[in-house]
């Protein structure tokens, strides 16, 4: 281990770190908000409208272009977690421990704080040789609303974006996965969702490994 | 009392390490390790991951592991977050005679036992309050946009931060 | 608001009948919206009601969207399309400069002066058969609408397009600014506004 003490004496704080004016940084802000606080869609959608288009620049294929955004989203996913925990009342204060709970956590806490409501479903596969594999269903992501996909990216799905934040929350809980984003719109049952999304959960072997040997003891 | 508080990242770095001692029972805040102990506490720490690692994936999933390990004179509790970095306290009573110099020395120490007793249902507690607070500062450290998962955290009011937390409850 | 509305109803009652003035600039808009104009002719036991087009000019003058609402109206030709939208372009511009009487004034708000309006140019054009209603955003994109002359609330309607616009165009990382305009997430949500607005006459 380093020593990352902080240094005795005199010269403590010298980091070179610069604060706002009135001195309050982010450590004298609280960390609750009120239920009311919403922020505006039109703003977000022109960001979003904007980060995808920064993605798209100088990409090869539409894969790489969802793998950015997939990136994008990571990190939010992973301070997410923290933070709706630490917003949870004290006694379901709890860590996901098994795949269950992590994607209800996802389905009800994420959704409903980054969305204003839970996701539309959540089902396990029904291919008995993927039993690694979960959706979580949204009939309309948030983020699509505004977005019409040119007919030669067809396959594209911007909610890759949301994948990555689903990535994020699952990686932080220590439930290594890959999530992908499909639209499944054109399908039977999307006559009246077109822009209905599937975000497929794949999670590594090591999980499934763990979530057999704890399911037995 | 004497504390070593380090937060071990989830690749088993030390992220943040802080040491301190009880304000509590006319303690001064200053920690008081023996020399050749200070560098063994890392070790003592270091070893204990283990037993969390153990006790991580059982019970309900609280965040707060209590008291998880204990060599000779120094004892490990443990506070684990949901991105599965751990919080870790290591708390020494002074070793030199618990009664003479902590005890009845200064009459006040007995209204309070955290400072000699570590394992004591009140010092669980005090620790909880520590954790729980130094857990809010720590939310607030990795949503800064450039905070990225396993990095150090080198910001003095974060440091603040929980040497306040240390003065408040322990 | 400064509202100018210009009429040149002689112009397309002529435009009906035979041809005479072959100097005004009206006169390729004219023989384009004919068409138009023929429904109620050729068909005069059911005249189609409503909404019937929706055009979207660019601020140079090039014609980003166009559609027609309900069965049975006549099409022009992609070519003829972009032609009205050019001729437009230029007689719009042309009657913003058009009212002799009108001083720009300038407008203050707690001190600071604030941008007036733009002169607004032709904003509506009827005729015996059907009725245009320009609007011109502050970026220059113009929308026209197309609707028989009974139609009520064009002004809500043309908001609540400028509203689709403003969010399945603009908000759209795809779409690139004064392009023609290629969201099906706008297409269907217009189509489903026109609907409503159609079925409720």
């Amino acid at each position: 281990m380093s020593n990352l003490q902080a240094p005795r004496g005199g010269a403590k704080e010298q980091s070179g770190l610069r604060y706002p004016a009135n001195g309050k940084t982010i450590y004298h802000r609280p960390l609750n908000r009120a239920k009311t606080a919403e922020l505006s869609g039109a703003s977000f959608a022109y960001l979003f409208s904007e980060m995808v288009s920064y993605a798209s620049k100088k990409i090869e294929s539409i894969q790489d272009l969802e793998k950015r955004l997939n990136v994008q989203g990571h990190p939010i996913g992973l301070k997410l977690l923290d933070l709706l925990l630490y917003r949870e009342p004290a006694r379901s204060q709890t860590r996901p421990l098994n795949i269950i709970t992590l994607l209800h956590f996802i389905k009800i806490n994420v959704w409903q704080h980054l969305f204003g409501q839970a996701a539309d479903g959540l089902e396990k596969s029904s291919d008995p040789s993927k039993p690694d594999e979960y959706m979580i269903i949204d009939n309309e992501p948030l983020v699509n609303r505004y977005i019409s996909v040119p007919r030669d990216m067809s396959q594209l799905n911007c909610a890759a974006y949301v994948a990555g934040i689903i990535e994020g929350v699952c990686d932080g809980a220590a439930f290594p996965a890959r999530v992908t984003a499909h639209s499944v719109g054109k399908q039977e049952e999307g006559e009246m969702w077109p822009g209905r999304t599937v975000f497929l959960v794949k999670f590594a072997p090591e999980v499934m490994e763990r979530e057999t040997f704890l399911g037995k003891g | 009392m004497s504390y070593y508080f380090v937060i071990v990242g989830t690749q088993d770095n030390p992220l943040f390490e802080h040491e301190f001692g009880t304000s509590k029972a006319g303690g001064d805040g200053q920690a008081r390790f023996p020399d050749q102990a200070r560098h063994m506490n890392q070790f003592i720490v270091h070893s204990s991951l283990d037993i969390v690692e153990e006790v991580q994936w059982g019970g309900t999933g609280q965040m707060y592991l209590k008291c998880v390990d204990r060599f000779f004179n120094s004892y490990v509790s443990c506070f684990l977050t949901g991105g599965n970095v751990k919080f870790m306290l290591l708390h020494q009573p002074p070793s030199s005679a618990v009664s003479s110099t902590g005890g009845a020395a200064n009459p006040r120490s007995s209204t309070s036992t955290i400072a000699t007793n570590p394992t004591s249902p009140q010092t669980e507690e005090a620790v909880r309050s520590f954790m729980l607070e130094v857990y809010e500062s720590w939310v607030k450290a990795i949503m800064s946009p450039f905070y990225h998962v396993n990095m150090e955290v080198r910001s003095p009011v974060f440091r603040q931060r929980v040497a306040a937390a240390g003065r408040k409850y322990l | 608001m400064y509202y100018a509305q210009v009429r040149p109803q002689s112009v397309l009652e002529t435009g009906c009948g035979e041809t005479s003035d072959a100097h005004c600039p009206a006169q390729q808009l004219n023989s384009s919206i004919q068409l138009e104009a023929d429904i109620s002719t050729q068909n005069p036991v059911e005249q189609i009601l409503g909404i019937l087009a929706l055009i979207v000019i660019n601020k140079a003058g090039g014609l980003i969207y166009n559609r027609t609402f309900g069965d049975g109206l006549n099409q022009l030709n992609t070519n003829d399309y972009l032609v009205l939208a050019g001729t437009f372009h230029g007689v719009h511009a042309i009657t913003t400069r058009l009212n002799p009487g009108h001083q720009p004034q300038q407008i203050t708000a707690g001190g600071i002066p604030s941008r007036p309006d733009p002169p607004s140019g032709l904003e509506v054009m009827e005729s015996e058969n059907f009725r245009l209603q320009c609007f011109n955003t502050l970026t220059g994109t113009k929308f026209l609408l197309f609707t028989d002359t009974l139609q009520a609330n064009v002004d809500v309607a043309m908001r609540k397009i400028y509203d689709l616009y403003a969010d399945f165009v603009t908000k759209n990382p795809f779409y690139q600014l004064e392009m023609p305009i290629r969201c099906d997430t706008f297409d269907r949500k217009l189509n489903s506004y026109i609907r409503e607005v159609n079925n409720a006459r």
